[in-house]
């Protein structure tokens, strides 16, 4: 009987063992592609079969910022990315705040309307785009990439805020008129610090979208708006890995940051989920 | 909340509706009718009506090589994501120490551009990556380096790479949502471990697996970056439809009509597959 008592319990510790075992390989299927990186932009004659950088340097990085010139990249890059981030967060409110609050006949459907946007390959209507823009001159301006993002952006952030606003209590609002204060006031004092996480967080993922977006730039980018990502494509064209490396660690640490900052605030899941009774 | 009369309060309705029903007839309804108009036109014009595009094409040997290899990868990476996101999320579901850590992970490939995650997985799985260095060291019989990149496995695990975190957070979200109750109710009832499992557990998350499944397919049949710079080769239709602008002179209708065909295969297979989903479930 302990015999047996004894076999199972390893069969229990054994099993614990396979399961961190899974979660490390998983773990490292995510994580070493950008080790490998890492690796890469900071090593020097790095051929053959070694684990291992011989010598390690940080031209790769200087090369990165004074040949593709950096700096003037993510300057463009977060330019776009601000506009993309207030014209969807201008959209959303509103649109967000009649879809969670007010009675819509065929609401379902104006909702799916509005997220075919992310059904469609983005290359579909990135053509259209492009061909639009061409027209309006508004190729290779900040303002027209930042929107040709908000054609991705802005559902997000209608579906993110109307989530938001429809778990907005009415009765906290009354409460709050109930007690005497004045409209302004429960706005002020009531609903905006009930849904300032709410557009926080819809602002972060449109960020973070706009960030790395890469379809819609490359059809609508010119010699003025290139973007990080365009730009991390070009290198890799040119066949610089190693200069590559480096541009895709400095593009990739704020978005890991960023992850690991908002993580508590913020439930970062959302920033994949998105389709409710798909 | 707002008292008035029903036609004021339908135009503020309307008001409030009008930002998002702008940027979606501006910037994707208005688009796609270009990309219409444009895949009907003859190369460079814009008077006349052809089909010559479409038929073009399709005519050719290389279309249904293209449109075999996008539904090849966009399957094959959506089962890979499914089978992988059950395991995952079922230990996961468990709570053990560091699971907070292993969410984050999950959603690592979602947060950093798709060109840079292709960057690390062609430099981790190349010929002098890390993991043939492994398989060379440790698996006998392998002494000359396994071509992954540019092969269409290799595409497959990029693309799961890639999308899966779509299916796995619908699953553990689903998995979260399950009531506890019905598991014990199942024990209870002289069903062992596997059985509850079996029986009881993957049926009720189904639903979650499968929308979440449709969230890794759509995004896997559209995918752009990847294949842009790892597909070597292999172009699938977003990429074949990239390089049709690519070069001077640009051929833009011949791109648009790639592109409503590509269009119409996704919106065509998500209603074969929802009809599908739905009839157990419904």
């Amino acid at each position: 009987m302990t015999l047996i008592r004894q076999y199972l319990k390893a069969l229990w510790r054994g099993r614990r063992l396979l399961i961190y075992t899974f979660l490390l390989c998983f773990a490292l299927l995510i994580y070493l592609p950008f080790l490998m990186i890492a690796l890469k932009s900071i090593g020097r004659g790095w051929f053959g079969r070694l684990w291992l950088p011989p010598e390690l340097t940080l031209d790769w990085y200087k090369w990165a910022i004074e040949v593709t010139n950096i700096p003037e990249i993510t300057k463009n890059t977060l330019i776009i990315a601000g506009l993309a981030v207030g014209m969807a967060t201008l959209i959303g409110i509103p649109t967000g705040w009649a879809f969670g609050r007010y009675r819509i006949p065929g609401k379902e459907l104006l909702m799916a309307m509005i997220l075919l946007p992310r059904m469609i390959p983005p290359i579909a209507y990135a053509l259209g785009v492009a061909q639009i823009f061409y027209r309006l001159h508004l190729i290779n301006t900040h303002f027209g990439v930042a929107l040709a993002h908000v054609a991705v952006c802005a559902p997000y952030a209608i579906l993110v805020l109307s989530a938001t606003f429809e778990g907005l209590d009415e009765r906290v609002l009354e409460a709050a008129s109930v007690c005497g204060a004045s409209p302004l006031r429960t706005f002020l004092h009531v609903v905006v610090p009930l849904i300032l996480p709410g557009i926080l967080s819809s602002m972060i993922f449109t960020f973070t979208t706009s960030y790395n977006e890469f379809t819609l730039t490359l059809m609508t980018y010119g010699k003025d708006t290139v973007t990080l990502p365009v730009r991390t494509y070009i290198a890799m064209g040119e066949g610089y890995w190693e200069v590559t490396s480096a541009m895709s660690i400095l593009l990739v640490i704020p978005s890991l940051l960023v992850l690991f900052l908002i993580q508590r605030q913020v439930a970062p899941e959302k920033l994949v989920g998105g389709f409710k009774g798909v | 909340m707002r008292r008035g009369s029903p036609i004021r309060s339908t135009l503020i309705t309307l008001l409030m509706l009008s930002p998002g029903l702008a940027s979606f007839f501006g910037l994707f309804f208005y688009p796609m009718l270009v990309t219409i108009v444009r895949s009907l036109r003859p190369e460079g014009q814009q008077v006349g009506w052809t089909l010559q595009h479409y038929i073009t094409f399709l005519r050719e040997p290389r279309a249904r090589e293209v449109i075999i290899l996008t539904f090849v990868l966009s399957i094959a990476s959506t089962l890979c994501s499914m089978l992988l996101s059950l395991p995952l999320c079922l230990v996961l579901r468990q709570k053990l120490r560091g699971h907070r850590f292993f969410r984050l992970t999950m959603l690592i490939p979602r947060v950093v551009p798709g060109l840079i995650g292709a960057l690390g997985l062609l430099l981790l799985f190349g010929s002098r990556g890390w993991v043939n260095l492994f398989l060379m060291q440790v698996v006998p019989f392998i002494n000359e380096p396994v071509r992954i990149n540019y092969t269409v496995p290799g595409l497959i695990l990029f693309y799961t790479w890639l999308y899966f975190p779509f299916t796995s957070v619908t699953t553990l979200s689903t998995l979260e949502s399950l009531d506890p109750a019905i598991e014990e109710a199942a024990s209870v009832s002289g069903a062992n471990r596997w059985q509850v499992l079996r029986h009881v557990v993957i049926p009720l998350i189904m639903p979650g697996i499968l929308a979440g499944s449709v969230l890794t397919f759509m995004a896997a049949f559209g995918a752009f970056s990847i294949p842009l710079v790892a597909g070597g080769n292999y172009r699938p239709l977003a990429v074949e439809i990239y390089r049709q602008i690519d070069f001077t002179p640009a051929r833009w209708s011949a791109a648009c009509a790639r592109a409503m065909i590509m269009a119409a295969l996704q919106v065509g297979f998500l209603t074969v597959y929802m009809r599908v989903l739905r009839r157990p479930v419904a």
